[in-house]
């Protein structure tokens, strides 16, 4: 437990918040696109979802480029 | 030119409203502030987790401040680049495809302002994004390594801007020459990879490549000034760039817009 | 006045015209359909005219008072027409007419005139995306229009639209005739004698016939008599082939449609036929025909 908190302590994170935040910012958007279109989106929308929320960095930007229908 | 800006407008408007100047800038910012952090904390993060042996963690020293930069564009160069072509591949074909491009071009529109305008605003969405990215990665390489001269930077990043326009031209055009847009990101990978290799691995016969602005972009930082031969890939990438822009115009206009169905 | 002339119009493709040496003379101020089967080359002719295609063969000229480039003069629907859905209705009617010439104020004004017009006021509100066929072929209309073109160009205006989309189309097309020259294509005979008052009718990329509405309807309106008798009338209708009065004669099994060069005759041959009332008369029907047999004669 110990070395655990020790080892958050040891996080920078000043510097690393604004990336989290950022990364989050990203996730965010893409998620009220994705809600935003309701059905139409390229197959099912629970995986794109899916997809936003675990994929990291490039969920979010995958969504973005093959997720979406072109209108 | 009122129609020209008209056309740009409409560009402007539909990228906002799919959000693309919103994520693609984010991801630029990501990637900007991610390099500088990592090389930081690459040494600190190997000897904690990486288990090598004792004093091996001295030899990935903390990086100068443009090697940091550098690696920062080097990002950019990968992931950014992708999501620019992935993300520009439709701009003309797609259009065509889904057949819209039809409805505009009954009206007296120019073909040249209509190829242009999408050309124009390519470059500026993918300039804003870079120079987020960018402003980004320079303040934390300052906050955590060490301060580079401005006018280092901002001649190196002015180069590299243009090799980013050189590959968002090279999207456009082949996107105006071929229907189907992953054929069209495929080819423009195809051509920037095979630059880039070149020019690395031959960079005497390779001078005049776009492919060599990046490590001249490096050498800006680090120096000041561009390796040798600078001003002739700089003059060579425009030509380029304008060359591909007229033939993209040409094709477009020779290509007859309705598709013979029957 | 002609608006827009072609000399000998020819469009190939692969080695077969789709367009063969047609010949169009379009009126200014007059409604102007161009009739045939699909595959015909209606499409293709319309294609021409906008520039959206190259001709391999033959001319375009468009009337000499309006100069320059011929697309300012011209709106355009095509069959399908795709907009862009994340547009909306007046925003892509304001595009379309700042393309076509007008400032911003102009195209914002003449955009919501014409949304009205076309009964979109409030849809034109909303995103293009959520439209359905009817909005979007009335959308279209009004994108068509708002540059205040000579002519208005419609390829097959209401073929994909439901009874309900269709009438509304129609009527909008019959009150814009009052006031702007109309090219349109279509395959169903009915709408082009519903609001034209020239017609050509094209079959294999060519014409086969054109001119005015009544004077092809007097022309060709040809009296029909359809019989129906309770016996095989076949045999019987073989000796009518050759009779002077007939002009075209189909019997099956108990039917038979004959059309007639007069009347009178027809009726006096028919009715004094000893061996037709042998095969017991059970119908006897005189009817003045449109133009449907003409079209589909000259389509089979």
């Amino acid at each position: 437990m110990d070395e655990i908190v020790n080892e958050l302590q040891a996080v920078p994170w000043p510097v690393v918040a604004p990336i989290i935040i950022i990364q989050f910012l990203l996730m965010v958007i893409a998620l009220i696109d994705c809600l935003r279109r309701g059905g139409e989106t390229k197959g099912p929308q629970w995986v794109w979802i899916l997809v936003i929320v675990f994929g990291g960095i490039f969920g979010p930007i995958i969504y973005f480029l093959f997720g979406r229908r072109n209108d | 030119m009122r129609q020209w800006i008209i056309l740009f407008k409409k560009e402007v408007k539909e990228s906002i409203r799919n959000f693309k100047w919103i994520w693609i800038p984010v991801v630029f910012i990501l990637l900007g502030l991610t390099q500088p952090v990592v090389s930081y904390y690459l040494p600190d993060l190997l000897e904690q987790f990486g288990g090598l042996p004792e004093g091996a963690a001295a030899a990935f020293p903390v990086p100068t401040g443009s090697q940091v930069l550098a690696e920062t564009l080097g990002q950019f160069s990968q992931i950014g680049l992708l999501v620019l072509v992935l993300a520009f591949m439709g701009a003309v074909a797609g259009e065509r495809n889904n057949g819209t491009n039809i409805m505009i071009l009954v009206k007296p529109v120019s073909y040249a302002s209509y190829i242009s305008a999408k050309w124009a605003h390519m470059v500026l969405l993918a300039l804003v994004s870079f120079t987020a990215g960018f402003i980004f990665s320079v303040y934390y390489t300052f906050l955590l390594i060490e301060s580079v001269p401005a006018a280092h930077i901002i001649q190196g990043a002015l180069v590299y801007g243009l090799w980013l326009t050189f590959v968002v031209t090279v999207v456009l055009t082949l996107s105006t020459i071929i229907k189907s847009p992953a054929a069209v990101a495929f080819l423009t990978f195809g051509v920037t990879i095979t630059l880039s290799l070149m020019s690395s691995l031959l960079p005497e016969i390779m001078t005049w490549s776009p492919g060599m602005l990046s490590s001249h972009s490096h050498s800006f930082f680090m120096n000041g000034y561009g390796n040798e031969g600078f001003w002739l890939s700089l003059m060579c990438t425009i030509l380029m760039i304008a060359v591909m822009l007229s033939l993209a115009i040409y094709v477009f206009r020779k290509k007859e817009m309705a598709v013979h169905t029957t | 006045m002609s608006l827009i002339k072609t000399d000998n119009l020819t469009k190939t493709f692969n080695g077969t015209n789709a367009v063969d040496g047609i010949n169009l003379n379009i009126r200014e101020g007059a409604c102007t359909a161009l009739l045939g089967p699909n595959g015909a080359g209606k499409t293709t002719t319309l294609n021409l005219l906008t520039g959206l295609m190259n001709p391999t063969k033959g001319k375009i000229s468009f009337d000499k008072r309006y100069s320059g480039d011929r697309r300012k003069y011209l709106g355009y629907l095509p069959q399908y027409p795709k907009f862009y859905g994340w547009m909306t209705g007046i925003e892509y009617v304001v595009y379309a007419g700042e393309l076509g010439g007008l400032t911003a104020s102009e195209a914002r004004t003449r955009a919501e005139e014409l949304l009205n017009l076309v009964g979109l006021t409030d849809a034109g509100k909303k995103r293009i995306s959520g439209y359905s066929g009817g909005m979007k072929q009335r959308l279209g209309i009004a994108q068509a229009l708002v540059h205040n073109p000579k002519l208005i160009i419609l390829d097959e205006p209401v073929s994909a639209l439901d009874p309900i989309g269709r009438r509304e189309v129609l009527e909008l097309m019959k009150r814009l005739k009052e006031t702007t020259s109309i090219l349109f294509s279509t395959h169903v005979l009915h709408d082009a004698e519903q609001i034209s008052d020239d017609i050509y009718i094209i079959q294999d990329g060519r014409v086969v016939i054109n001119g005015g509405l009544e004077e092809l309807q007097k022309k060709y309106q040809q009296p029909t008599v359809h019989i129906e008798t309770e016996e095989n009338l076949e045999e019987w209708s073989m000796s009518l082939e050759s009779a002077p009065w007939v002009r075209h004669l189909k019997a099956e099994k108990q039917k038979l449609t004959v059309t007639a060069e007069s009347i009178e005759d027809a009726r006096n041959a028919l009715l004094t036929d000893e061996r037709l009332r042998q095969l017991k008369l059970n119908k006897f029907e005189i009817e003045k025909t449109s133009l449907e047999d003409l079209f589909m004669e000259v389509t089979k």
